[in-house]
């Protein structure tokens, strides 16, 4: 694994949030992305690669299916624009597919990449640990209502297939390698999103004025923008540490963190935003919304803190996961 | 001896054999008494000088190795782990040493450093007063220029470890007394001067280390002068980043240490609450989130940078880890803390006890909101 030089990375950080901003639907930026380069830097720098891309999509608000190429990166599948892969059901790290017979029943989430994808790769618990299934995604795609996130960052993914019409796909990474790489992903996208929130938030505190004067100056709304961003240097301290070997245990922490950052700024913004942070005036519900369906992929802020305690009971220690 | 090599993962190999190797244990069956601990502190402190690991991340001049700053924290690190020593006591070189040398004339600093990186002596703090503790800039012990030196009169508190400490590092007020922290000069003070006397505070967690220090017209030489007359409050601000980066650093090795301890009590006992795998999870989540906080800090301070505000987000994060994991242990091990009197159960009252400082001292928990809010926000001034 090589390193991307800091200021190359920068310029393409810069380039994957213009094209974020500019492109007018989810299969364009997915594109323009591949077009920049972001599959060749997820298999050059994987941890660098996911931290700028999900960097930005956190913060500019964006769609795009880009966890799909994490995830099949991670299981040793060449990432495809046109291939969407399937992740577990809300708050759980279960694969999304079940042998039922002659059938696969699905039961999971998938991200905006359902929508344009020919093919869906399909997770399915197996004797021996995960088999992975190819399908033709006019077979599971079904016409998605919109849910909280109305710009369906994720969506729910139920279907039933016929195991004729599913195709085996050698995998050489292991399910759990997988999704702890898209619990990274996840987790740089909500601690962007949680910085948009408190950027939007401060903004408004410091505009607006009652009583005379700011109301950024009273210290009761101060302190709820000073543990927000408390909450967002934590997680992204552990975000950020996350190397291109990715630890579960720490990947796991790095959701949990995150997802709790984001609550906890989603909140305080919320409540410093007051009213106009209640209407679709002001751009705030959308990144609280998209944040609440990112904390439910792949494992969420309530349930990953049991999956990490047990972890720790197993082992019968707490472990440093760094060194200096 | 072998040469000690200077990179951090070989350096920490190296201790970590060294220390398995070495008896250093306390002797004690729990922590003991203030002075056990003490005596502990300064056996470790002198072996570790020995071996030589003691003297790495410390400048020549002093009778160092050299070396990264970094190598300090790894042994900070290997001692908490192994609870070898009490982390507050053993931070407190880390507190004060980087700032006296930084800004005491070099004829004090390799008379006095040296003694103390050794294990020989011990120095205090003497910031803190009744009436200036997170205003500490109107604090008024009070030093007036006589021939050949100053003299201090007026009143610390919560300086710890002063029983024990042989210098303390103190501010005084040398400006009129509305000067604010324009008029604060900087000393470094025998605690076996003439008039100066101290009072250890009994504390709620049972361990006399603070004291309140009494200043009755101490002579302090001319040439005990930190930095310049005026540049007392520049040294007092010099302090905190050190306070935040190394010490928060072998503090947060101790907490982790504590979680892992809890892990272990857990996993044996009999009758668990359903609920310890997620209040087990949520604590450690906690502590690691400061743990690579502090992290790079460290690196970043290894790296050159200056650190200033933003340190009060490692101070928020270990404070809330601390209170958080302590009250999981009281949780997790039901009527531990209230009833039982073995030594274990002794060291988790001990720790669950002084957790509720851990958002007083060094700056309270508002304090440390209060600089974020302006400082890292910029949300301008407070109404």
């Amino acid at each position: 694994m090589t390193a991307i030089d800091v200021d190359d990375l920068a310029m393409l950080a810069t380039g994957f949030e213009a094209a974020m901003r500019d492109a007018p639907d989810p299969a364009s930026t997915t594109a323009a992305l591949v077009d920049l380069g972001w599959i060749e830097l997820l298999a050059a720098s994987p941890a660098q690669a996911v931290a700028t891309a999900f960097g930005a999509l956190g913060t500019t608000g964006s769609v795009a299916g880009l966890v799909d190429d994490v995830v099949a990166h991670a299981l040793d599948i060449a990432p495809d624009a046109g291939t969407a892969v399937a992740l577990p059901p809300p708050a759980r790290s279960a694969p999304p597919g079940t042998r039922d017979g002659g059938r696969i029943v699905v039961d999971g989430m998938a991200s905006a990449r359902l929508h344009h994808a020919a093919t869906v790769l399909v997770p399915v618990a197996a004797v021996d640990g995960v088999e992975v299934l190819a399908v033709d995604a006019d077979r599971v795609r079904t016409e998605a209502s919109p849910a909280l996130d109305t710009d369906q960052a994720l969506v729910r993914l139920r279907a039933t297939v016929d195991i004729a019409d599913a195709t085996p796909v050698d995998i050489q990474g292991a399910w759990p390698a997988a999704v702890a790489s898209g619990r990274v992903a996840l987790a740089h996208q909500l601690v962007g999103a949680s910085r948009t929130m408190l950027d939007q938030a401060r903004q408004h505190a410091v505009d607006r004025v009652q009583f005379g004067r700011a109301v950024s100056s009273f210290q009761a709304v101060r302190h709820k923008l000073a543990e927000s961003l408390v909450a967002i240097e934590g997680a992204a301290a552990v975000v950020d540490a996350v190397g291109d070997e990715v630890d579960p245990l720490l990947a796991a922490l790095a959701k949990s963190l995150a997802g709790q950052a984001a609550r906890t700024t989603s909140a305080h913004a919320q409540q410093v935003l007051a009213g106009i942070g209640f209407t679709t005036d002001h751009p705030f519900h959308r990144w609280m919304k998209r944040a609440a369906v990112l904390d439910v992929a792949l494992g969420s802020t309530a349930s990953l803190p049991p999956e990490i305690g047990a972890e720790l009971l197993r082992r019968r220690s707490a472990p440093r996961l760094v060194e200096l | 001896m072998a040469e000690i090599p200077m990179d951090v993962a070989s350096f920490r190999r190296d201790l970590v054999a060294w220390l398995d190797a070495a008896d250093l244990a306390p002797s004690t069956a729990g922590r003991g008494t203030l002075d056990d601990q003490m005596a502990q502190y300064f056996r470790v402190k002198r072996a570790l000088w020995d071996a030589g690991f003691g003297r790495c991340g410390w400048p020549e001049h002093v009778d160092g190795l050299g070396g990264p700053a970094l190598l300090r924290a790894v042994v900070g690190e290997e001692v908490a782990a192994r609870g070898l020593a009490d982390p507050g006591c053993w931070s407190m070189i880390e507190v004060l040493a980087p700032t006296v040398l930084a800004f005491g004339p070099e004829s004090l600093v390799q008379a006095m450093v040296p003694p103390l990186l050794r294990g020989d002596e011990l120095w205090c703090q003497g910031f803190s007063e009744p009436d200036a503790g997170s205003d500490l800039a109107s604090l008024t012990c009070k030093a007036t220029a006589v021939d050949g030196g100053w003299r201090v009169n007026g009143q610390k508190v919560w300086t710890s470890y002063a029983q024990f400490a042989q210098r303390c590092v103190l501010l005084t007020r040398t400006g009129d007394p509305g000067s604010a922290h324009r008029g604060i000069t900087a000393l470094f003070v025998d605690v076996d001067s003439p008039g100066l006397t101290y009072r250890p505070i009994e504390t709620q967690h049972g361990r006399p280390e603070f004291c309140e220090v009494f200043f009755d017209d101490v002579f302090v030489p001319a040439d005990r002068l930190l930095g310049d007359v005026g540049q007392g409050w520049q040294i007092a601000m010099d302090v905190l980043p050190y306070e935040r980066s190394t010490t928060f650093w072998h503090r947060g090795a101790h907490l982790l240490q504590r979680c892992s301890d809890l892990v272990g009590a857990v996993a044996e006992a009999d009758d668990v609450p359903a609920t310890a795998a997620k209040s087990l999870g949520e604590a450690y989540q906690a502590v690691l989130a400061f743990r690579l906080r502090s992290r790079a800090t460290q690196h970043r301070l290894a790296a050159g940078h200056p650190l200033g505000a933003e340190t009060s987000i490692d101070k928020i994060l270990i404070a809330g880890a601390e209170q958080r994991l302590l009250d999981t242990a009281r949780d997790l091990l039901p009527g531990v803390i209230e009833l039982d009197d073995d030594p274990q159960a002794e060291a988790w009252r001990e720790d669950w006890l002084y957790a509720k400082a851990a958002t007083i001292y060094g700056g309270t928990a508002e304090i440390q909101r209060n600089i974020v809010a302006r400082r890292l926000l910029d949300l301008g001034a407070e109404a």
